[in-house]
């Protein structure tokens, strides 16, 4: 009798059936959890990392969470209004050991993000700590608003 | 396609129990708990927890582990949001008996890692069969 491991079963000939099944459940829960009165869930993209991007007047801020992934294994890059989060999520390494739980995933990721404005690529600040990214984008002079002063008579 | 994509997995959030007096979501930790010879090991993904922030409490077999998240200020409006900031908050009864004395806790790159060494009693015993 052949035996299956589960995770290893895959759909033939349909690569990221899962994927797309996943994303379509993730779309009903929001929709039902809206529908039910719940609170304000994110319009999650589903691609890791999570992020949070805010702006003001002078800068864009993007933050994600990281856990478990090193300074060295993020690449992090900007291209135009192009911002690309990459890297990968290593497993800990441990032999001869029973799993009772195992419920915290690794695995590559790659997550790309089209800006609301062009950034000056050169001046952004990257900060990791605790499992928190954070980066300040800085808006170059010419996409800032200016005030205009009104000369009175 | 890559062997393992990463995929977000949404934060649960804590569904009933102690209710907080902080108007802060709470969070159910990922946690990966492995057995040794030696000991119990968990890892728990508590993102944005810094290292004074970790409450980890033993009452009998209980095992509480508590991350608070500083409040966060987002700065100007919010374009893109897929999380939500949060305390973390596990509970897990232990079935081996554990060396209280030796625990030790670790948090790096917000993840949470405890050892947790079983006590000489619990630790499976080698018997040698002699042959005469």
């Amino acid at each position: 009798m052949a035996i299956f491991r589960y995770p290893n079963w895959r759909w033939p000939d349909l690569p990221g059936a899962m994927e797309d099944f996943e994303r379509a459940r993730r779309q009903m829960d929001r929709l039902l959890s809206v529908f039910s009165g719940g609170t304000e869930t994110a319009a999650s993209s589903g691609v890791f990392p999570p992020l949070i991007v805010t702006e003001d007047e002078d800068k864009i801020y993007v933050e994600a969470e990281i856990p478990g992934i090193k300074a060295e294994d993020l690449e992090i890059s900007v291209v135009g209004r192009t911002l690309t989060l990459s890297g990968e999520r290593k497993p800990e390494e441990a032999q001869e050991v029973n799993y009772h739980r195992r419920e915290r995933k690794w695995g590559s990721f790659r997550k790309a993000l089209t800006l609301p404005e062009d950034v000056n690529a050169e001046a952004v600040k990257a900060e990791c700590k605790d499992g928190l990214l954070k980066l300040v984008l800085p808006k170059p002079e010419h996409v800032k608003p200016r005030k205009i002063t009104i000369n009175g008579q | 396609m890559a062997e393992t994509d990463l995929q977000i997995e949404e934060k649960k959030a804590v569904q009933a129990g102690g209710e907080s007096t902080r108007d802060f979501p709470v969070f159910i930790p990922a946690v990966d708990i492995y057995e040794s010879e030696n000991a119990l090991t968990l890892l728990a993904d508590m993102p944005g927890v810094p290292i004074d922030k970790i409450d980890i409490d033993l009452d009998s077999d209980q095992l509480t582990i508590r991350g608070t998240v500083p409040q966060q200020e987002l700065k100007g409006k919010v374009i893109f949001k897929e999380f939500t900031y949060g305390d973390y908050y596990r509970q897990f009864t232990l079935s081996s008996d554990i060396d209280r004395g030796k625990i030790e806790a670790s948090i790096k790159e917000g993840v949470l890692k405890l050892v947790l060494p079983k006590a000489e009693a619990a630790k499976p015993k080698k018997i040698t069969v002699q042959s005469t």
